[in-house]
């Protein structure tokens, strides 16, 4: 396999420190750091249907190690949530080298390595009360006036068990002191989670800076369309800004922070 | 540096998620839910998620203690293990086996479950035995 050989060829000539990609370990596909002192393992390298936050392991490993060099098995996600984090400083783009897979977005491909390429499928009862995991956010917008919209969403918001595990599974998610922790915003230890506020300052975080991976959707116990609510946040910022998440190494139109900008507000259509 | 995943199993409580954990230079840096395991499927509840914590904890208990003159001292296992037998010994002559106890946990194995509930019945000789789960 040529990835196997090229992530060799990364670690013998000293490019990468480590090389994250994916193995088999007691039938299961899942990350693993590849180094130089067992290179062999490398022929066990799989590209794995599972996906893991890779970008978020290594920004894990930059913080213990600023100047480890490391390889990353990238797909087209990956890249994205790489880009961003270069953009916010979260990891050098001098000390990352990255392997591309296969994860064709065209619908005549028939193979693609990545288990994000199955369209889910949505119950009929989520289909009648709440969000197909399918819907587009503006067929969704077109298609149901506001006050069905936000029965629809607070059907869905009120099954959060309130597990952090979008925010812990998102690749661009790396603040140290994150706002769903603050107990002004978010009652520490109250169950059911308070909604809608939980989950919209998520989303208004996720405008111009979710990647669109779908990782918190997988991750999610109850269901709950994420990437469908962040999408609809980011279409927004593309509309109102130009500006796509991860699409290019460029600022995000929020980044302002030590710095005086004028942002240009457009009329939103609601 | 090295980094490798361990698949292990959520020892939170009986459900018995799948969990991966990131070690990074030996030390358990972060938890993962396992999405190729059957029982949660790449998903965990907020105990899962912070497993790696509580491992990592200075608090966590790594050793038996044994109280001496109402003070809990360092023991080794023997130690912990006879002072324990003498002491219900004691009880069950003094009060009867009914007088004692045993709660299992979920975060232990089925099969340490079982020895539990044997060591209770067949050893206390009490059917005194039930788990924290029955709520
Ligand atoms: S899709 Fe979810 S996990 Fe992925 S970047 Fe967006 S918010 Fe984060
Ligand atoms: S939810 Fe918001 S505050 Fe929390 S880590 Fe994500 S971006 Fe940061
Ligand atoms: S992953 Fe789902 S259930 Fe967990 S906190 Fe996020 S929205 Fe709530
Ligand atoms: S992750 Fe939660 S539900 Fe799963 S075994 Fe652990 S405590 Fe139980």
């Amino acid at each position: 396999m040529d990835m196997v050989k090229a992530a060799k060829e990364l670690l013998l000539q000293d490019r990468v420190d480590i090389f994250l990609g994916y193995h088999k370990l007691d039938g299961h596909q899942i990350p693993h750091g590849f180094t130089k002192a067992r290179v062999a393992d490398l022929d066990q390298l799989e590209i794995s249907l599972n996906r893991y936050p890779l970008e978020k392991i290594a920004c894990d490993l930059a913080q213990k190690d600023p100047t480890l060099k490391i390889g990353i098995l990238a797909r087209d996600c990956s890249q994205r949530a790489l880009n961003l984090l270069y953009t916010w400083d979260q990891l050098n783009p001098e000390n990352i080298e990255t392997l591309t897979v296969n994860c064709c977005p065209s619908s005549l491909s028939t193979h693609g390595d990545c288990s994000y390429l199955k369209p889910k499928t949505t119950g009929e009862y989520k289909k009648a009360h709440g969000i197909d995991y399918n819907d587009s956010p503006k067929d969704f917008m077109a298609e149901h006036d506001s006050q069905d919209r936000l029965s629809r969403w607070m059907y869905e918001f009120q099954k959060c068990i309130k597990c952090y595990g979008c925010r812990n599974v998102c690749p661009v998610c790396f603040c140290k002191e994150c706002s769903l922790e603050h107990p002004n915003l978010v009652e520490p230890g109250v169950l059911p989670a308070e909604v809608p506020i939980f989950h919209l300052i998520r989303a208004t975080h996720m405008a111009g800076r979710c990647i669109d991976c779908g990782l918190c959707e997988d991750a999610c116990p109850a269901h709950i369309p994420l990437r469908m609510l962040y999408r609809e946040v980011n279409d927004a910022v593309s509309d109102i800004f130009g500006y796509v998440p991860g699409d290019h190494i460029e600022k995000s139109p929020f980044s302002i922070i030590g710095k005086t900008v004028e942002l240009t507000p457009a009329p939103m259509d609601v | 540096m090295d980094c490798e995943f361990v698949p292990s199993v959520c020892s939170y409580c009986g459900t018995g998620c799948g969990v991966l954990f990131e070690v990074i230079d030996g030390r358990i840096n972060r938890t993962l839910p396992l999405k190729s395991h059957p029982v949660n499927q790449g998903k965990l509840c907020i105990k899962g998620w912070n497993l790696h914590e509580y491992i990592n904890s200075y608090m966590r208990l790594k050793g038996p203690l044994v109280r001496e003159n109402g003070r809990l001292e360092k023991a080794t296992w023997d130690e912990a293990v006879n002072q324990a037998a003498r002491r219900f010994t004691r009880i069950k002559e003094e009060h009867g086996p009914d007088s004692i106890g045993v709660l299992v946990s979920a975060k232990i194995t089925n099969e340490e479950n079982y020895l539990a509930q044997k060591l209770t019945r067949a050893v206390i000789g009490t059917n005194n035995v039930d788990h924290c789960a029955r709520l």
